[in-house]
């Protein structure tokens, strides 16, 4: 059974014990030292976390880029830290079949996330050292907060809670701002809340352990609970949430480091904004849902984590990887069984390359047309690009390989205008609007002629023992 | 004092440091714009605002009709 963590610090503990964590032991200012490390540990291979233990002018400490590597994200699958891309892809597609592995629901005397309750004065500084993270930022954001708000038309329904990570900036001591975009789920709920002008409660969980913020990101339906996801990613362990104390109906992650409490105010809209955006640039400036603070549980001293988005790839495009990816096979794999993987790690799935079988000529282009009538791929995906079944789609140097030896661009490039797009895509227009670019980089097979056919290079036999041996003597 | 990005004199601190008085953060009442005493502000002249564009800012999500 895979390792699984209860909470953030457990994480952390085995992130450190594996050499992936990095303590800043001296002060720091709030600006510009956390956004500037949360975007050099960005720039290194292989990233560890970074957890600041001070901050000038506050109490508790920060940590940064703890999905910011494939490292970091084995060891939240509880795998080996140098486990490949495509094996933590499978390994995902495995237990994400598990589904659904109800939470355990514990009671408020066992959950950490209760130790401190604020009921007045609240004041979010107090608790979180509170930072910009990139300089033309708007104010200071919290930008990894899983969000949990209820249906209000069928509060009591599990499965149509939602848990979501959507940014969120401070305002005041007691109110922050939230980008509700109206895809996104909590647009759903706060839409009914507020034809009848009445609050929305909601809960945001900050601090989590790793598989919560993972299915946070992740594009699921409206029905289906992340909390179950999570238990299934954790391959069959449930995870542990407990009752938010202002809100019945609304469950948190019951090891969290600071749970918020307050309420989406209904009809009213204030500028929020600017805030540097996961395309790498900044999106302007809006008017925007507040939402009123009433509460705040910590754990003793909490950790604040936070999440650097930059010029791709910064920790945000881990964390969205492979949430992007398992999603978009399984829904093409359903009709189409020949499709061996989907890399849609690149800018959440903006591009995309897909491995397949082709079973017959023009196979490939057709199952690039699943992908751009998906609901994520429909909207999202702009280039994709299609491989045979044995070229890895993660390993950027074979997908290279066969675009420079697969593509005759003449029959194999299609551009086909005037289809959906992703408003934040800075190279869409109008915003919304898209041209799709589909390359396809499989070998032909009939009826397609194939006039140029070769013999591709097989390894010497024994080639995998050769792999044990020289790891074994490889001294790092 | 006035907001950097609105030039607007409705600016009130928001916050002290928690720990010592080491800063203060100050929010403007109108554009909701929030900034520390030990920050150098630089806000790029496309991020400015003012009535006229505060007005025509995008609204998200959209407010829907109250029901009868």
């Amino acid at each position: 059974m895979a390792k699984v963590y209860k909470d953030l610090r457990e994480f952390l503990e085995v992130l450190e014990s594996e050499g992936q964590l990095v303590r800043i032991k001296s002060e720091v200012d709030p600006e510009p030292d956390i956004g500037a490390a949360g975007r050099a540990a960005a720039n290194l291979k292989n990233s560890p976390a970074v957890l600041f233990e001070k901050v000038k002018g506050y109490k508790y400490s920060v940590v940064t880029n703890v999905h910011g590597s494939w490292q970091n994200h084995a060891l939240m699958l509880g795998m080996d830290k140098n486990t490949p891309t495509k094996e933590q892809f499978h390994e995902l597609n495995r237990r994400w079949d598990k589904y659904p592995v109800p939470p355990n629901v514990v009671v408020r005397e066992d959950a950490p996330c209760k130790e401190n309750v604020i009921e007045k004065d609240i004041n979010l500084f107090e608790i979180l050292p509170l930072y910009r993270i990139n300089d033309q930022d708007g104010g200071f954001f919290i930008s990894k907060g899983a969000v949990v708000s209820g249906d209000p038309e069928f509060p009591n329904d599990f499965n149509r809670m939602n848990v979501g990570i959507y940014r969120i900036q401070v305002k005041d001591k007691d109110r922050v701002g939230i980008q509700a975009l109206p895809f996104h789920d909590i647009a759903i709920q706060l839409e009914k809340a507020e034809a009848e002008n009445k609050p929305l409660p909601i809960a945001i969980a900050i601090g989590n352990t790793p598989l919560v913020s993972f299915m946070a990101s992740t594009p699921i339906g409206y029905t289906q609970n992340e909390y179950e996801f999570v238990g299934a990613l954790q391959d069959g362990v449930p995870t542990d949430i407990v009752k938010a104390d202002t809100c019945d109906h609304l469950y948190v992650p019951a090891g969290s480091e600071v749970i918020l409490e307050g309420y989406i105010i209904p009809r009213v809209r204030k500028v929020e904004g600017p805030f540097g955006e996961f395309p790498g640039s900044y999106s302007g400036s809006r008017l925007q849902c507040e939402i009123q603070i009433t509460r705040i549980t910590h754990r003793n001293n909490p950790i604040f984590e936070n999440l650097y988005l930059g010029i791709p790839w910064t920790e945000i495009d881990y964390l969205m990887a492979l949430n992007t990816s398992v999603p978009l096979f399984k829904q093409i794999k359903e009709s189409m069984p020949e499709v061996v993987a989907v890399n849609a790690m690149y800018t959440h799935g903006i591009g995309v390359i897909i491995s397949t079988k082709v079973r017959y000529g023009g196979y490939g282009k057709g199952v690039a047309f699943r992908l751009l009538s998906t609901p994520h791929g429909m909207p999202y995906s702009k280039v994709v690009i299609v491989v045979d079944e044995y070229v890895d789609p993660f390993n950027l140097e074979q997908v290279m390989w066969a675009i420079t030896t697969r593509v005759h661009p003449s029959k194999d490039v299609s551009i086909i205008e005037n289809c959906p797009g992703m408003p934040l895509d800075p190279s869409t227009n109008p915003p919304g609007m898209h041209t799709k670019l589909i390359i396809d980089a499989t070998t032909p097979v009939p009826p397609e002629p194939n006039p140029r056919e070769t013999q591709l290079l097989t390894p010497p036999a024994g080639t995998e023992k050769w792999e044990e041996i020289i790891k074994s003597l490889w001294v790092k | 004092m006035l907001c950097p990005r609105c030039d607007s004199e409705q600016v009130r601190k928001m916050v002290d440091s928690p720990v010592g008085h080491v800063w203060e953060v100050y929010v403007c009442e109108k554009c909701c714009y929030s900034w520390r005493s030990t920050e150098k502000i630089e806000i790029l002249p496309k991020f400015k605002l003012d009535d006229e564009k505060i007005a025509k800012l995008g609204v998200i999500p959209p407010i829907p009709p109250l029901k009868k």
